[in-house]
Formats: C-alpha cells, structure tokens, sequence
C-alpha cells in the first residue's frame, strides 16, 4: 500500500490546475468570469494605447507639416486619453478584484483543510511524512490561488498583449513582429538558468542556513539565554556562528556571480536585439514604409514590450515553478487516506476488551506496544505505571480508540473500536492529557472546550473548577470566566501549575462514563496533588478510568495497576498482589519509597 | 571543528577576544547606539558605515537611472528631428548617426545597469549581514536579563531582530525610491519649463496637494489595516487550533472542530470584510491619482500641441516629452503608493529600532568567567533581601534572610511559586534589582564584577540548555577557556554517560541534535547528563541543580541526585527540589514560603519540629504507606 502512496506523490501541474481551478470558479462564480473578460481586455487596452500614441504622433507631425488640422491633432490627443483612462481603470479592477476572489477562495480551502484534518486519524500525525503534507498544507493554499491567477493571466491577460501587438507590429512590417521573438528568448533563457543555479544553492546552502540561524539562536533564544551568558559562551559561539555563515556566503557568492554573469550576457543578447530592431525601424523609416508616429511609438513600446515580457517569465512563470511543490503537498494533502471509522450506533457504557493488541508507529521501528491482553471491567478505576518510554501513553490511546491497533482488537461494550465513529465513540468519553492545550481563549471557553454542545452554568463550571483546585474568584482571573488567558489577545498570562488545573477542569466538565488521565498533575507540588487525586477518586468511584502516573504513591488509589515494560504488558493486578511479587513494580517502588521510609537511609 | 580556534588554557585572563570583535578593529562607530533616535537618514547611514563605497555606488546609479527619462527625452528628440530632417533631405545620411549611437547608449544603459550592479548589491549584502546583523546579535547578548522574560520587550527584540538587514534594506530602497521620483519629477518638470515655462509651474502647483493627500491616506490606511490584522490573527490562532499537531487528541476526543471550525469563520470572515474595504480604498486612491496623473498629462500634451503648432518646439521633442509624461501615469499610480505604504511600515520598524538601542544592558554580560578568582568562599549571605519581578506588585522575596556556608550541601525545598528559582535568578546576577545585600565574605555581590559572578556559580537549570554542537563541546561550555579532554572524560564518566557517548559514530567529535549533518539525537534523560556533565567540568564554587527532573522518571531522578552528591564533595550544592525525598541527602533544609524562610535545618530536625516539612513529608511518605 505504501507503494501506491508514494507512486501518487507525484501530482502533474495540470492536474493541480484543473482541480483548483473548480475550488475557484466556485468560490466566486461571476466575479471570476468577470475577472477573465477585462483582463482580456486590459491586456488588449495597452496595445491599443501604442496605437493610439502612433496616431497621435502621426497627426502631431502631420499637424506640424501643416498637412492635418489642429483640431484633428486633438482629437487624436482625446483618444489617446480615453485609451489611457480605459486602460489605468482596467488596471485597478484587475488587479483588485483577483485579491478579492483569492480572499473568497482562501476561505474554502482553510475550510475544507480542517474539515478534511477533522476526519483524519490521530495517529497520521505520528508519520512524518504525512505530518509534512498536513504542516505544508497552509502554505499550498495560500499559494494555491495565486498558481491559478498567475497561469491564468498568462492566458487572459499576457497572450492577448502579445497577439495584439504581434498583429500591430506586423500590420506595420511584417520583421517587425520578430521582436516579440527576439524579447522573449534571452528573457527565457535567463530565467531558466537562474532558476537552476538557485535551486542548486538552495539545496547545498540551506543546511549552513540552519547551522547559523541555530548558532545565532544559542547566543539570542529563551531557551539559552541565561546558560550561554552564565557560561561565557558567547564568543564561542559567535566563532561557530561567523565560521558557518562565512561557508554560506562564499556558496552564495559563488552562485550569484554565475548567475548574474549569465544574465549579464543575456541581457547583452537583448541589448542587441532590440538595437536591431532600432536598426530596422530606421530603415523602415528611411524607406518611407513605417511614418515617424508610428517609429516613435514603437521605440517607445519595445521598452514596454521588455518590461512586460520580463514580467511574465520572471514573475508570473518563475512563481509558477516556485510554487509548484507546495501545490503538490497541499493536493496531497487533500488525497490523505481518511478515517473509515463510520458506525453510527454507541456502543454504550461497558467493559474495555483488548485482546493481543500490538501497535507500532510509522517511522518508529519495532512495537511501541506488544501483544497486550487486558480488560478493563465496567467502573474500574485502572493505573499505568511503568518507566519513560514504556508504552504507556501509546496503551490509553489504545483504550480510548484514539488509536486503533496494528493488529489485536479493542471493544467497547462488544463492538470494535475502529467500526465506531468518532462522535458516538467518545460520545462519554473524556481526558486530561499529559500534553493538555493552553487555549488562548477566555477561563470559560478553556473549560467548555471539552463539549461545546453542552452549555455552561456557572454552577456547573465552579463544581469543576473546585474539583480541580482552582477558582475563577482568584485574582489571577481579573474578569473572572470571560478572563482572556492569552497576553496576545490582550489577556493574563498563567504559571504552568494553573495551567494544569484549567486542563483538569476542562476534562471534568465533560460528561463521561470513561475517563483518561495521563500524568495530569506533573506541573502541580505533590501536596495538591494529593487533594486533586482525592477529589478525583471520589467523583470516579462509579466511573471508568484510567490513569497514567509516574507518582507510585498515587496509584493506590486504582482497583488495579498495569505495568508496562517496553511496550509489554509485565504485570497486573493490585497493589497489594503485586508488592507481594518479585517484579518491576515493586522494583519501581521501592526506588520511589526509599525516600520516604524511616529505616532504610537512600545509599550514599 | 567549532574546538579548533580556542586555545586558551585555564587561568587565562579575562578577555574578549579581538578578532571576533563585530567592528573588526576598523575604528567603525558602533550602529545600534543606545539613546539615539533613529530617523529615516540611518537607512543610509548604516550601509554607509559598513560599506561606504557599495552604497555611494548604488546611490550614484540610482541618481543616474533616475534622469534618464529625462535624457531619453533629449536624445528621442535628437534623433527624430534628425531622422525627419534626412528623410526631407535637409541633410545628410551621416548626420542620423551620432543621434542613433546616443540612442543606442541609453538602451544598453536602461537594460544593462541592473545587472551590472547587482554585483555591487551581492557584495554590500553580504557585508552588512557579517557587520550589521552581528552587532544586533551582540546587543541581544548583552541585554538585562528581564528584557527577555518580559513579553511585551521580547517581542519588540523578535520584531527589531527579524531580518535585520532585509529592514535596513528596505528602508534604503524606499528612500531612493523617494529620490527616483522626486528627481524624475523634477527633471522632467526643468524639460517642460525649458520649453514652456508655465505648464511646469501649473503641474507644480496641481501636484503638491496631490502628494499631501498621498501621504495621507496612506496613514488613513495603515491604521485600518491594523484592525483587520488583529482580527486575523485570532483567526489565525484558531486556525492552528484545528490545524495543529499537539491539539490532535484533544480535538479528535472533545470534537470540538464544528464549533470552533465557525467561530473560525466568524472571524476570519469580520478581517476580510475590512481588509477588503481597505484594499478597495487603496485600489481607488492609487487609480484616482494615476487618473489625476493622466488628465494632467493630456493638458500638457495640448499645451504642447499648440507650441508645436507656432514652431515653438520641434515634433522630435514633442513626442519626446509627450511620451514621458504619459510614462509617469504608471508609475505615480504603483510606485507612489507602494512608496507610500512602505514608508508608513519603516516609520513603525524605527520607532521600533530606537526602543530597541535604548533596552538597558548588562555590563561584563559578553565576559568569559574569570578563573584567576578564587573557587572557594566562606559565607554567602541574604540580608533583608526583597525582590519583586519588574511590573508586578507581588513580592517573590520578602525579608529573606539566609546564611550559606562554602562546602555544604543545601535543598530549598518549597511548594511551586514560593520563591525558590528566584534565589538562584538573583545569585547568577539575572536580576539585580533586589532590596537589602547577599553578601559574599562580607562582599556586596553587585559589586563584584561580572565576570567573577560567572566564575563562581554554576547552574543545571530546569530548562537546562540541549547544546547541537559536539558531545564534547557541549561539555567543555562548562569552562570554555580550557580544554581538557581527560577532565571531559571524567566528567562524562562520573554521571554515566561515558558509554553512550563513546557508542555515537564519532565519539566525543559527534555532532549532537539536528543543526549539523550528521547529528545525533539524544534521549531525554542523555540531554540532562550531559547539562550535569558541564556543571562538573565547571570548576565554580557553587553548584545548584534546580529541578532538572521534568524528563524524568523518579528512579532515574532519584539516581541522578544520589551521583551528584557524591561527585560534588568538597563543593557547595544547591538542590531545589518539590520531591521531599531527595532533600534528605543535603546537610541542610531550606524551607521557603511565600517568599520567607520558613524552616531551616537537617531532615531530623525538622521533622521533629512538626512544621511545614513535617506535614508535606508526611503527605509524601503516606503513599507509600
């Protein structure tokens, strides 16, 4: 199956073109119609002003010669105005209205970007690689229009300019028509090179980059700070810092010399053409074939012809390669495999059931957790113990069904975890992980967070609240509930042990009949912690729940104790039963209460 | 590698190191000055300091691009009139060809100036990167610590420090390409009024207004586009809520994606509207006075149409000049208010840049510790110390009073927020700014020099730092003038990381984490080792271990404390601890509460005292119970 994957990751550009093309066209159906026709316009309205200049020109002269009247000059004069008018208007609305439809469309993709991570497995997040299509999915859609606009106007609006003056050149002498040619290869040519050689000094100088910008950081982060400058590290790591990016600025010496080198010989190349072009219009001229109007306003529309041409291919095709990668990633992020968990019906408040669950992650080699029997009975009160990297959090994501296993099963009340859908699944079921969410939200929509359908009372929210040993009263909450916890929106900041209480609240206020917690009180002094698990054994006496802790003391509270050891399950059972064993529990024990006991005195 | 330049063996001097200084011993006046207003002529003077004969050169070919609609005029005009004059047969083929190779002149000038100085531009970037963006790190590096906890100066450092030399540059393009209009403007207006002297005052007149209500609105703008980013980015914050990795359990239990999926929209939909209605005011701004430009331009062109009609100016500098003013209309719509809105952005980045210079400073903050002074102390007292963080009103210390003695072992042991990290803020002279003395041998410890204070404490802090340089330069930090590779070894060894680090592909030289090719990542508890390692390379008097214990689980923390212990005889120790069992290894118990000394003294003692170690031990043993 992996194969199919990666066979897919190639996406062709057309492809990519065709189907954001219909996410735009549906976003803003007229406006985007509308937006093709003028541009076909505008992109027309610029040659017709060369046209316009060249009568002018010519009636100017004629005027001058005494051959045209002044009010014929004039009127040539009026229309070229009206072209400029036209053409400056056409300018500004397509220009804007673009912005607007991107806006439009921008909002359909973010919509359909968190609609589609919303139906997506936890545990995609797990897999790097996935990880990275869903990381660089915002970036490809912000890209995403733009890659439209700029292949579009390529057609809608460039190809016009260049047809009509193409037809207006060649309408005054045919070679003239060549120039398009003769602007368009050099300008070509350039970009092609640069874009190479930059992609070159991208790929060799984009990890002397990291080195610097890491170096610079060890002098300059929060996370530094105060050792570096306590150590005396600073010109140590200044030296690292200037050593790397003097390697990268050599590299990108290097680099941009080549490429400047090659563009100057190519900008050499136009200058020639367009002295050629110069040279035929003077013969043109002198033969009496083109009129001087017509010979001023093309030597003044070469120029523009060069602006514009470069344009094109420098900006507009030169995006379009650039962005191409980060479309790619955000078609297939799109393409993801998504959940199949679809069973509607609950299965209802009853035993957990695991029966030889194994479970590996994708980049991770070996189980994370092996062959795992375990039930978990209706109202038990269930701790995972065990060391850093044991297997415990991968077992209550297990349990949860927020992972489904590799092999094994996992049921709920009978009915398999990964047939149930997400909503009827956690339906009453709640957590408190050990990576809780400091949402940057008001106390209130911290703790409500957890089941939005619910509606909160303040009763309902001072019982959760005491539960978890906080009080909205404090004056850590100036404004009580509606306090902002987020010093970006204009709010207060929390120390991390409130931080944690917020996030207990926040599990408890959900109504549950299965309750997870995965060392929820690590940030909290043991003396609290104490209380918060009282209050907790209390509420959960006739509940589901599990809990991980590395706090031995604190699993007594549990009917029973799973200890896991690399990724198996190696005991299980009270704790009375298992004291009484030789094993890992009581070797973790012991550890732990050897700092606490009278007699025997930790060695040393 | 990064080990090879250092030689400086233990006992060297204190010293910064000459040839790593920023301004390279070239006199160069220093360009981040506190006190100094910055103003819009820093944008030249910066590049001037750093790389005055890159910058006169782009300013002069900037100058010179800027008059060359003007000479593009004189020579269109030139050649016409000369092309005509042959065509008629008032003269000779031969006289078109000094018009002609003027002509050619100016093409490969307008086509090729770009590019030749974009070899200037490469090497004036990469100096002001090595100079500019240098001394904005060393100015970060010496900051008062408090600037970096506080969050409203970190982030004007993040805003200030963000591409630092992408901002000078970009001030510096936005004046010159002030001075491009304004010269060509004004070239183009002597153009006119040498041929019609009143059509150039008129245009003056009509434009002034014009420039002002410019400037403006562009003002008008820049305040309503602030609202609409504050509103985006709360969506933006939302938009990470249902995006972001770290939520995905909380969103995937809790299905909250519906719900805050809207409040989402709500916002995201209220930022657009005004960023809309913004963008069309801009949209109608920048097209109105282009469309000004334009009706300006056809009254000239009449003007003209009537000189040219009396044979006041030739059809050559007719079209000339007609051609040039029609040229402005583009560019006084884009570039002027391009010019504009940028000018508003570099407003903001130097008020921000002043603020900046003026952050208060350190002093010795850069020195390397001093090992000539003396490793060992006698008493380390508190006296009446009180401290309070800057812009809060709770005091963390209060009447704090302590008596330490040189070559004991202490916990301070305390429940979260009592005051314990904060001793330590105040020892290693983060904070300065408490109230009474801590005295050292009778000493003021805000009198000794910086670079003393650095010598004599040495700290694993609860975020202690993950070095991504080699294993062994990751302990050498510890005490970085000497290098000792049997002393790192012993260091190693003594915490139990000697094997793991002899098992990485290249020893001690493996680069460690992943800002080198090659690195190699550690486990969470290897990183801590080697934070230890370093306090044991670090010859320091006082060691202090501040509850490195959040990677942990208690066996391995417990093992961690029993082996620092007994590495640290002779030393004195500093543990802060919450887990009350490994207080019990000091000689001492410090209790802190509120900001107080609570309870002082051996494990015994206080638990026959019944106090609050009593109790909170009690709370702890009786799990295990």
């Amino acid at each position: 199956m992996k194969e199919v994957k990666e066979g897919q990751r190639d996406i062709s550009i057309f492809r990519a073109l065709w189907k954001l093309l219909a996410v735009m066209v549906k976003a803003a159906p007229v406006l985007f119609i509308v937006d093709i026709v003028l541009s076909v316009f505008h992109g027309m309205s610029w040659g017709v002003e060369t046209m316009m200049q060249q009568r002018f020109f010519d009636r100017a002269v004629g005027m001058a010669g005494g051959t045209v009247s002044f009010w014929r000059a004039l009127l040539a004069l009026v229309g070229l105005g009206l072209a400029n008018v036209i053409c400056q208007v056409l300018n500004g609305i397509c220009n804007f209205m673009p912005m607007v439809v991107e806006r439009r469309a921008g909002a359909r993709l973010s919509a359909a970007i968190h609609e589609k991570i919303a139906r997506l497995e936890p545990a995609v997040f797990d897999d790097t690689k996935r990880l990275e299509d869903i990381n660089k999915a915002e970036e490809g859609k912000t890209h995403a229009f733009w890659f439209v606009e700029n292949i579009l106007s390529i057609f809608d609006f460039y190809l016009p300019y260049f047809l009509f003056m193409g037809w207006y050149l060649f309408s005054l002498k045919p070679i003239l028509a060549a120039a398009i040619l003769i602007v368009f290869i050099p300008t070509a040519l350039a970009q092609v090179i640069r874009t190479k050689v930059f992609s070159h000094l991208e790929d060799v100088s984009a990890p002397q980059r990291r080195k610097y910008e890491y170096y610079e950081s060890c002098i300059v982060d929060r996370e530094y700070f105060k050792e570096t400058r306590l150590l005396g590290g600073f010109f140590y790591f200044k030296k690292l810092y200037l050593d790397t990016l003097d390697c990268m600025q050599r590299l990108s010496y290097k680099a941009t010399m080549k490429s400047n080198l090659f563009e100057l010989a190519m900008r050499l190349l136009a200058v020639g053409g367009y002295c050629g072009i110069l040279f035929l219009l003077y013969d043109a001229l002198m033969k009496g074939e083109v009129t001087v109007g017509a010979f001023a306003a093309v030597f003044h529309s070469v120029g523009a012809l060069y602006a514009i041409m470069e344009e094109v291919v420098c900006g507009h095709m030169g995006e379009v390669a650039k962005s191409a990668g980060a479309i790619r990633n955000f078609l297939r992020f799109l393409d993801l495999e998504e959940s199949t968990r679809q069973g509607m019906q609950s299965a209802g408040w009853g035993d957990i059931v695991l029966e030889n669950v194994c479970f590996s992650y994708p980049d991770a080699p070996g189980e994370a957790v092996h062959n795992v029997n375990l039930t978990l009975k209706r109202g038990e009160t269930l701790a995972v113990v065990g060391e850093n990297g044991s297997g415990k959090s991968t077992l209550i994501r297990l349990i949860s069904g927020l992972y489904t296993p590799s092999s094994g099963s996992v049921r709920h009340n009978g009915i398999e975890t990964k047939s149930l859908s997400f909503a009827s699944l956690f339906a009453r079921t709640s957590a408190v992980f050990q990576k809780y969410q400091r949402y940057q939200m008001t106390l209130e929509e911290n703790i409500t967070i957890s089941a939005v359908q619910k509606g909160s009372g303040e009763k309902e929210l001072n019982r959760v609240c005491a539960m978890a040993g906080t009080d909205a009263a404090d004056p850590a909450f100036p404004e009580g509930y509606q306090t902002m916890l987020s010093r970006e929106f204009d709010g207060v900041d929390l120390s991390g042990g409130q931080w944690q209480r917020v996030a207990i609240a926040r599990g408890f206020f959900r109504d549950h009949d299965l309750i997870i917690l995965d060392e929820p009180t690590a940030a909290i002094d043991p003396y609290e912690e104490t209380q918060i698990y009282n209050r907790f054994a209390e509420i959960s006496k006739d509940r589901s729940a599990v809990i991980v802790t590395h706090r031995l003391g604190s699993v007594k509270l549990a009917d029973r104790i799973a200890v896991m050891k690399e990724g198996e399950l190696v005991q299980l059972g009270t704790h009375e039963e298992l004291i009484a064993q030789e094993g890992e529990y009581r070797r973790l024990y012991d550890a732990q209460r050897q700092w606490y006991g009278e007699e025997q005195q930790p060695a040393g | 590698m990064a080990a090879g330049g250092y030689g400086h063996k233990r006992g060297s001097a204190v010293m910064s190191d000459p040839c790593l200084d920023p301004y390279e011993g070239r006199g160069m006046k220093p360009m981040i000055e506190s006190g100094k207003k910055y103003g819009f002529w820093d944008f030249i003077r910066i590049p001037m300091t750093v790389c005055p004969l890159h910058t006169l050169v782009k300013m002069c070919n900037r100058a010179a691009a800027s008059l060359m609609p003007s000479v593009q005029v004189l020579v269109t005009a030139a050649f016409v009139d000369t092309a005509l004059a042959v065509f008629a047969g008032r003269e000779g083929q031969q006289a078109i060809w000094g018009p002609l190779f003027g002509l050619l002149l100016l093409i490969g000038y307008n086509n090729l100036n770009w590019q030749l100085i974009s070899f200037v531009d490469v090497k004036s970037q990469m100096r002001l990167t090595r100079v500019y963006r240098a001394e904005i790190v060393a100015k970060r590096a010496r900051l008062e610590y408090r600037h970096i906890e506080d969050n409203d100066t970190w982030e004007l450092i993040h805003r200030v420090c963000n591409d630092p030399v992408g901002k000078i540059n970009g001030g510096f393009q936005n004046l010159m390409g002030a001075a491009d209009i304004v010269l060509r403007v004004t070239s183009m207006l002597v153009l006119l009024m040498a041929q019609v002297w009143w059509a150039g005052l008129a245009i003056v007149a009509m434009s002034v207004p014009l420039f002002f209500l410019a400037i403006k609105s562009g003002k008008q703008i820049y305040e309503e586009d602030k609202e609409s980013q504050k509103l985006s980015r709360r969506a933006d914050y939302l938009r990470s809520v249902l995006q972001g990795r770290e939520n995905v359990e909380e969103r995937a239990l809790f299905g909250y994606s519906g719900s805050v999926n809207e409040k989402w929209r709500q916002k995201y939909e209220a930022a657009q509207k005004i960023w809309i209605r913004v963008q069309g005011k801009y949209f109608v701004r920048m097209k109105g006075s282009s469309l000004i430009t334009v009706v300006l331009s056809l009254l000239i062109s009449m003007v003209l149409l009537f000189s040219l009609q009396r044979g006041d100016i030739t059809p050559g500098m007719f079209m000339g000049l007609v051609t040039s003013t029609l040229g402005l209309v583009q560019m006084m719509s884009w570039q002027l208010s391009y010019m504009m809105s940028e000018l508003a952005k570099n407003t903001e980045y130097l008020k921000d840049l002043t603020a900046f210079a003026a952050l208060s400073e350190t002093k010795g903050a850069l020195d390397m510790p001093d090992r000539q002074a003396p490793v060992s102390f006698g008493v380390l007292e508190f006296r009446h110390v009180s401290f309070r963080y800057p812009k809060t009103e709770r005091d963390i210390l209060k009447d704090f009073n302590l008596k330490l003695e040189g070559g004991r072992h202490y916990a301070f042991v305390g429940v979260n927020g009592a005051g314990k990290t904060t001793v330590t803020k105040l020892l290693t002279g983060l904070y300065d700014s408490y109230e009474g003395e801590i005295l050292l041998d009778g000493r003021e410890l805000r009198t000794l020099p910086f670079a003393q204070r650095k010598a004599l404490f040495s700290v694993v802090y609860q975020d202690f730092a993950k070095y991504q340089i080699t294993a062994g330069d990751a302990v050498r930090l510890g005490n970085v003038q000497c290098e000792d590779e049997t002393k790192i070894r012993q260091a190693l060894q003594d915490i139990g990381l000697a094997e793991a680090v002899d098992a990485l592909p290249q020893g001690m030289q493996t680069p460690l984490g992943k800002a080198a090719e090659g690195g190699q990542d550690l486990s969470g508890g290897q990183w801590q080792r080697l934070a230890i390692a370093r306090t044991l390379y670090n010859p320091a008097a006082v060691r202090i271990l501040d509850e490195p214990t959040a990677a942990l689980d208690p066996v391995a923390e417990s093992n961690i404390y029993e082996m620092f212990g007994k590495i640290s005889v002779g030393k004195s120790t500093i543990f802060i601890t919450h887990r009350l069992g490994a207080a019990r290894l000091a000689d001492e118990i410090i209790v802190i509460d509120g900001g107080r000394i609570a309870e002082q003294g051996s494990h015994e003692k206080l638990l026959s005292q019944n106090g609050i170690y009593a109790s909170m031990f009690e709370a702890q043993r009786s799990w295990y119970q």
